[in-house]
């Protein structure tokens, strides 16, 4: 499975990654249509930072992932490339797996949660890798 | 949680009070603002075209070039200079205002201002070569008036304060093209060169920074100050007392906030009117407490002696009081949140200048011509909000602090020499002789990225602690003055023995309040008195002094940390100007530009390492004008 | 390997799929006294409420025995636990087995009051219960609900929004008593009043009235109330009548062990009918809660088919959303006995501590971080670090970055070293 991981050392916070993402899972999928959309989009990914540390953070895609322990719709589950994906039409907003999310990576719309899917529909892969000016974030392949 | 926000303790109690209701104030916006973007932080983001915006990566991946080809340097020195247009603009523009006013007053336009300081209008007048005898005050402001309104249309020449320097001072920035021709012929060069595609040499920009900012400091701010002190009298000492405890229980809080005497000096005549003082006990008030927030408190403090409610991230504070009736703004610093933040009060936040207007707040819009009249109805309208008061919602901190303020640099002759033989010698023979080390003036604003007042405080304290004679203006010395710094017996508790034995003989405090900060060219003044006075070398380069500014956040602040540079004076800055990510220009301004005006930039956070810098930076002037060693402190 | 499992909610299906992971050829039989597909009874309430269609009540597809190679006898159950590794169902009928898992879950507890029989008064546990209640609907007018924990709560707000006049007749001095405090509880009690759900605390019935079919509730002060519905929410109990007469330990349910093993070699339990450690307090305990059947039925399965997998223990943790404002429980939120500390947040944040550890807590409004502090709670970190940052609204999941640096034994799940990008370097370089 490949998934993408945030190198904090080059993470300049400047939330470009938000920006995209939340524009990559919008109805129009361009920026100027998607401020304007209702609901808005969220972001899945989310800049946050303590001390000098900086991390865009989203969905780690557990190996063990307690969302779908948690997940009393079977809504969350494990794909055959290895990623946590989501169904949305399963979802009934119960927050379960926000319970349990050790990265608190789940946002919530109205009775639906929301999360990283890796840009699944998206054959160029994940939009925030693409947007990141540093490389901060990047693609890789899990290590065994 | 909130001890780690402040020095002042006043601003915990409120900030609790704060939280109890729900209300945010800069402190929560400042921890929902984080992470800063840090492109923003180095300066490397660029927004002046619209084929961008553009950012270069400082890690060296990504574009290490905007979209026209403007490098890291280019880009940071652009995003500078623009920055100081905005400082030079906002205390230039209120030079201007000043000029207006004294104008319009000398044509007897004007209503609720007089020509109060006349010696320094004959003075000034004799600079100007403007002919004073036998001709009427009004007459001779009027020249004055005119010939300061014409510094700013200038096109060619020289501002005229510029001859306050040292010849040696005038020469280089002849020398290297700084020396500013007209008030606002510099900011408008600074616009035209950073548009795409105009000047591209970072140094190029920064020469042209320069020279906009002499045209704050020797030009804008000096007017306004020496203008000010013409309408509204020279100030002299004056004791008066700082922070929220000023606000009483029971009378009719009156607060007033921004930069501009030409307000809040009539809001004094107007909060002492014995009609509107009546008006005020018939609702059950025992008088009109005025109090003032950031400059122009400092302003009515200097000549008035009107108490000093809070510095810059005070202001909102001063309102979750729930004590306050009315709230004036006029211009700069004032924070759009205070309309909101009033709401949750009986507060009625006014803003008076058609410059400066806030969501949700009422305007009142203020011209010189009916200045008294609209000041009473300002004051009025407090009185009849005293009965809103909602006495369940009142939270008055206790803090209350003693100072003393109102030093200048006419004064200074004075306060050494007495009043028959006013001299700067004890002050030069001071430094001389080893008793005081020199001079630093810590100036500036307050910023959530720092312990509020902290940087201040401490610096301040060690300066004095080693000999250091310090000068403060705007919110450094309403931050100085909340901590007792102001007073003589600081001299005492925290100065040096050298200090302590002048403060003595003098009566006077360690730190010396000289006003707000576009007065921070009283101190430019001071310099050049005390050059004139002699044995200190011949350049405010040659003097053991330096200029600091703890904890900024303006672009005034960035005009003036240049001007001081610009004037060949060593400044430490608590943060770092935004150019980081253009590693050259970083390199050029704390430490080449040295090589051409004799003043650099330093950044250091930490206010005991600064204080080190800057003594260090003493210790060599001192060496370099082979003066006696230092007689108590090393 | 002949695995037999009995119970087919979450332990039993999570189970079987932890089962096949490891075993591909095994065979597996699995026995449930329901027939219907596998479908997940916390969505009972939603379905009830008209949110979601009974087609949504699946939480698995309908091909999920045929995909895993798996022997599904439904509709009938089992009765006894014979020794000699068999089983007895209900149309007598034995099957024998190698691993035996027994998942079959609790029922609603009743109510011993007189009236409890009468058409009308119902649980809400399973499809049938559901089903039951929808029938009723057209001629109810108003439904009480005897309980104030969740079943009873979640059942009131699904009839409110099917538009029947509801109230709640609670034991306890404030609703969710078992999960939540007085102050936080509060929040749901009042926006629930406030949109129009009657709730009367401190009161019990005594007797329900009706005459065949039931028509309302008196209750001991004396106070009637008329309705058309009664569910009685009073919590379950553990199914293990099955096990009577075997040497299968029981409590309140069916001991076990950390390897899910019963008192009987072989025989495994997991889900609401095991009483396993909790986490926190190391005592044997049911935390009866779907999460919690989920990893048990895993853990269960993995070591019935041969692996020594841990479990550490359950936890007590509740989510539930009412009029838009969700709440989460979360461990010990009503600790009795000394040595506990409090720190909280208007409206609402409230974390207990011991000697500096989450042992519990509770968030109303914004529970944004509850896995972050659960993480914290279950890892039995110290945090006086970040002590006075919980409460904060800018708490997030960086702000435990130091705590996870320091603690990095702890934190070994492989999720968190990626954090720290140190192998990222190393790949790049």
């Amino acid at each position: 499975m490949k998934k993408v991981y945030c190198d904090v050392s080059k993470c300049l916070g400047c939330r470009s990654c938000e920006i995209a993402c939340a524009v990559e899972h919008s109805k129009s999928k361009t920026l100027f249509l998607a401020i304007k959309e209702e609901p808005l989009p969220i972001n899945r990914r989310k800049v946050q930072a303590v001390d000098e540390i900086i991390i865009s953070n989203a969905c780690h895609h557990c190996e063990e992932a307690p969302c779908i322990s948690a997940c009393m719709s079977g809504a969350m589950y494990k794909a055959p490339d290895g990623s946590t994906q989501h169904d949305e039409e399963k979802c009934v907003g119960c927050w379960m797996c926000i319970m349990v999310c050790p990265f608190a990576a789940i946002s919530r719309q109205t009775k639906l949660a929301l999360k990283c899917d890796l840009c699944k529909d998206r054959t160029e892969g994940p939009v925030c890798v693409i947007s990141c000016p540093t490389k901060s974030l990047v693609i890789k392949e899990v290590q065994k | 949680m909130n001890n780690e926000k402040s020095a002042d303790s006043s601003v915990k109690e409120t900030l609790c009070v704060a939280c109890d209701r729900n209300i945010s104030t800069v402190f929560d916006r400042f921890e929902a603002m984080q992470p800063e973007c840090g492109f923003g932080q180095l300066g490397v983001c660029c927004r002046n075209c619209v084929m961008g915006p553009c950012r270069i990566g400082p890690f060296g991946e990504g574009a290490k070039e905007g979209i026209c080809g403007a490098n890291a340097d280019t880009i940071a020195a652009r995003n500078l200079v623009r920055m100081i247009a905005g400082g030079a603009a906002a205390h230039s523009d209120h030079g201007r205002d000043v000029a207006h006013t004294l104008l319009a007053t000398s044509e007897g336009k004007t209503e609720g201002y007089a020509i109060k300081g006349k010696e320094k209008l004959f003075d000034l007048a004799k600079e100007l070569n403007i002919k004073t005898e036998n001709r009427k005050i009004e007459e001779i402001a009027h020249d004055v008036a005119e010939k300061c309104f014409a510094e700013f249309g200038q096109q060619y020449g020289e501002l005229q304060f510029t001859k306050r320097a040292p010849k040696k001072r005038q020469e280089i920035w002849r020398k290297n093209k700084l020396t500013p021709r007209g008030i606002d012929r510099e900011v408008v060069e600074i616009m035209h060169r950073t548009h795409i595609g105009v000047d591209n040499d970072y140094e190029n920009l920064i020469q042209q920074g320069m020279r906009a900012s002499l045209s704050d400091g020797w030009g804008g701010s000096m007017i306004a100050t020496d203008l000010q002190d013409i309408l509204f009298g020279s100030p002299t000492p004056v004791r008066s007392v700082s922070n929220l405890g000023v606000l009483k229980e029971d009378e009719v809080n009156i607060i007033v906030h921004g930069h501009e005497p030409t307000l809040s000096d009539v809001i004094v005549t107007a909060s002492q009117d014995k009609e509107l003082l009546e008006l005020a006990k018939s609702y059950g008030a025992k008088g009109i407490n005025l109090a003032g927030i950031c400059c122009t408190a400092n302003e009515i403090l200097m000549r008035r002696g009107i108490p000093i409610a809070g510095n810059f991230l005070q202001q909102e504070l001063a309102i979750i009081t729930g004590a306050v009736e009315v709230f004036i703004t006029d211009v700069q610093c004032v924070m759009p949140s205070l309309g909101k933040i009033a709401g949750c009060f009986h507060t009625k936040v006014v803003s008076t200048s058609p410059k400066a207007k806030f969501p949700g707040v009422e305007h009142i819009e203020f011209s010189e011509e009916e200045a008294l009249p609209i000041a009473k109805k300002i004051v009025r309208l407090a009185i009849e909000n005293y009965k809103n008061r909602k006495k369940e919602l009142v939270n008055i901190p206790k803090e209350k602090m003693e100072l003393i303020a109102g030093f200048t640099s006419e004064y200074v002759f004075k306060m050494l020499g007495g009043k028959y033989r006013a001299t700067y010698r004890p002050l030069n023979d001071a430094i001389i002789s080893g008793r005081l080390r020199g001079a630093v003036g810590i100036v500036g604003c307050n910023n959530p990225k720092v312990k509020h007042d902290w940087a201040h405080i401490e610096l301040t304290k060690e300066l004095i602690k080693n000999d250091v004679l310090v000068v403060t203006t705007g919110c450094s010395a309403i931050a100085s003055a909340k901590a007792g710094l102001l007073l003589p017996e600081a001299a005492k508790k925290y100065a040096g023995k050298g200090l302590q034995e002048i403060c003595e003989a003098v009566g006077c405090p360690p730190v010396l309040h000289m006003g707000s900060c576009v007065d921070i060219s009283r101190i430019l003044t001071t310099l050049c008195n005390v050059i004139t006075e002699g044995g200190l070398g011949e350049d405010i380069s040659d003097l053991p002094v330096a200029a600091a500014a703890p904890e900024w956040m303006s672009e005034k602040a960035v005009s003036i940390g240049f001007y001081a540079v610009v004037s060949g004076i060593y400044t430490v800055l608590g943060l770092p100007l935004p150019v980081m990510g253009g590693k050259n220009l970083t390199e050029y301004l704390t430490n080449d530009i040295e090589n051409t005006v004799g003043g650099k930039f330093a950044f250091e956070p930490d206010p005991l390492k600064a204080a080190k810098l800057i003594i260090e930076h003493l210790n060599k002037k001192r060496e370099l004008l082979k003066l006696k060693p230092m007689m108590y402190t090393k | 390997m002949n695995y037999v499992i009995i119970g087919a909610s979450a332990a039993g299906i999570s189970a079987i799929e932890s089962i096949r992971e490891t075993d591909k050829n095994g065979k597996i039989t699995i026995v449930s006294d329901e027939d219907y597909p596998i479908y997940s009874r916390c969505l009972l309430s939603y379905y009830l409420a008209g949110t979601i269609s009974e087609e949504k009540l699946k939480y698995r597809d309908d091909d999920f025995y045929k995909k895993n190679n798996v022997n599904a006898i439904l509709g009938k159950k089992v009765e006894l636990v014979l020794p000699d590794k068999k089983v007895k169902l209900s149309d007598s009928t034995i099957v024998p087995f190698d691993k035996l898992l027994i998942a079959t879950g609790s029922r609603s507890k009743t109510e011993k009051i007189p009236g409890v029989q009468l058409e009308g008064v119902l649980g809400l546990r399973n499809i049938e219960d559901a089903k039951k209640i929808e029938v009723r609907l057209d001629k109810t007018k108003t439904a009480v609900m005897l309980g104030g924990g969740l079943i009873g709560l979640r059942a009131a707000y699904a009839l409110h929004k099917r538009g029947v006049k509801v109230t709640v007749v609670v034991k306890s001095k404030h609703v969710l008593s078992q999960i939540l405090d007085e102050e936080g509880a509060s929040f749901i009690q009042k926006e629930m009043e406030k949109q129009g759900i009657k709730i009367l605390t401190g009161l019990s019935a005594t007797e329900i009235v009706g005459n065949k079919d039931v028509n309302g509730v008196v209750l001991e002060n004396g106070e009637k109330i008329d309705c058309e519905i009664v569910v009685i929410g009073k919590g379950v109990q553990a199914n293990t009548e099955l096990v009577k007469g075997t040497d299968i330990k029981t409590e309140r349910g069916i001991i076990v062990d950390d390897e899910l093993k019963t008192t009987v070699s072989d025989i495994y339990s997991a889900g609401d009918v095991a009483q396993t450690s909790d986490l926190i307090t190391g005592e044997k305990t049911i935390n009866a809660l779907w999460p919690n059947a989920v990893i048990q039925g895993k853990i269960a399965g993995l070591n019935m088919a041969g692996k020594n997998i841990k479990y550490d223990g359950s936890l007590a943790m509740n989510s539930v959303e009412f009029f838009g404002l969700p709440t989460i429980s979360y461990g010990i939120t009503k600790p009795k006995g000394e040595g506990y500390e409090f720190i909280v947040k208007k409206k609402y944040k409230k974390f207990v501590l011991k000697n500096n550890k989450i042992v519990g807590f509770v968030l109303v409004g914004d529970i944004d971080n509850a896995g972050v502090y659960g993480s914290l709670l279950r890892k039995k970190i110290d945090i006086s670090s970040v002590k006075n940052k919980l409460l904060e609204n800018n708490f997030n999941f960086a702000k435990i970055l130091p705590l996870i640096k320091e603690h990095k034994d702890k934190f070994f799940e492989k999720e968190y070293d990626e954090v720290f990008a140190e192998q990222i370097n190393a790949v790049k370089r």
